[in-house]
């Protein structure tokens, strides 16, 4: 037997709600329309209402909706300055470690190319490393640390 | 400066109803004299207040003090889950009522006084 129509209504409308809400609220929610329509309250009145509801359930921000945003705003700011810091560590202590060599008046070294030699460790690790003897260089002007 | 700004922020803390809605204010005051299912809720309100709750309000409500720690579901009873207050919401309803009774003090006062 088909349900009477405001009764369909009314769960159509209870549908807009998310699943967690109707797992908790859904059986509760139709009976309580199903009461109220029999105390002669418009059925459209009371699937207004619960279309209400339900914009407001599914607009309005949950804990755990707001820590994962919090997450994703941290992981897009780590992201948006790790990577130019990270091409940083990349390029410029090699452009250093040209300056350091032509501040030893090495003319081999003066004619090395500012990229050619990039430091994969990073600023810290390349300050930690002991400064090879201008004696250690190749030919070419190409430090033995690389 | 600060402890009138410290002052402040411990009577709002106090009243957490004052920013919850008169929905539910409405709802605590109807489970203050015992758990209730949503149409008996619905109905009581109604009662007390000539007010009908539409059960979309009503449910927003519920899950707000149940966020809250104001109110509580109890296990469900067929497909009905009944409400009952907390101590929590207890004393959060008596503190926002003795604040309403204030103002309402003040104000007929006032009415008086101005002789309107």
């Amino acid at each position: 037997m088909p349900e009477p129509r405001p009764a369909r209504m009314v769960e159509i409308v209870l549908r807009c709600y998310p699943r967690r809400w109707r797992g908790r609220h859904g059986g509760d929610a139709a009976e309580l329309a199903a009461l109220l329509i029999r105390d002669g309250v418009p059925a459209r009145s009371i699937a207004w209402s619960y279309l209400h509801g339900a914009a407001r359930e599914r607009l309005a921000p949950r804990a755990g909706r707001r820590l994962a945003a919090t997450a994703a705003a941290l992981l897009a700011a780590v992201v948006s300055v790790g990577t130019p810091l990270a091409l940083l560590s990349a390029t410029v202590p090699a452009s250093a470690a040209s300056a350091h060599v032509s501040n030893r008046h090495d003319t081999a070294a003066r004619r090395e190319p500012l990229l050619r030699c990039p430091d994969l460790l990073g600023e810290p690790a390349r300050q930690a490393l002991p400064v090879p003897p201008a004696t250690n260089r190749t030919a070419d002007g190409h430090g033995e640390h690389c | 400066m600060a402890a009138g700004k410290s002052r402040r922020d411990d009577a709002a803390g106090q009243d957490v109803l004052r920013r919850a809605g008169d929905a539910s204010v409405l709802i605590l005051t109807s489970l203050a004299d015992g758990p209730k299912h949503g149409y008996a809720l619905i109905q009581d309100i109604k009662g007390f207040a000539g007010l009908q709750l539409g059960p979309g309000t009503l449910y927003g409500a519920l899950d707000r003090l149940e966020q809250l720690g104001l109110a509580e579901a109890l296990p469900t009873e067929d497909r009905r889950h009944p409400y009952r207050i907390t101590p929590a919401g207890a004393t959060a309803l008596r503190t926002h009522l003795d604040s309403l009774e204030r103002v309402s003090a003040v104000g007929r006062l006032r009415l008086q006084l101005g002789g309107i």
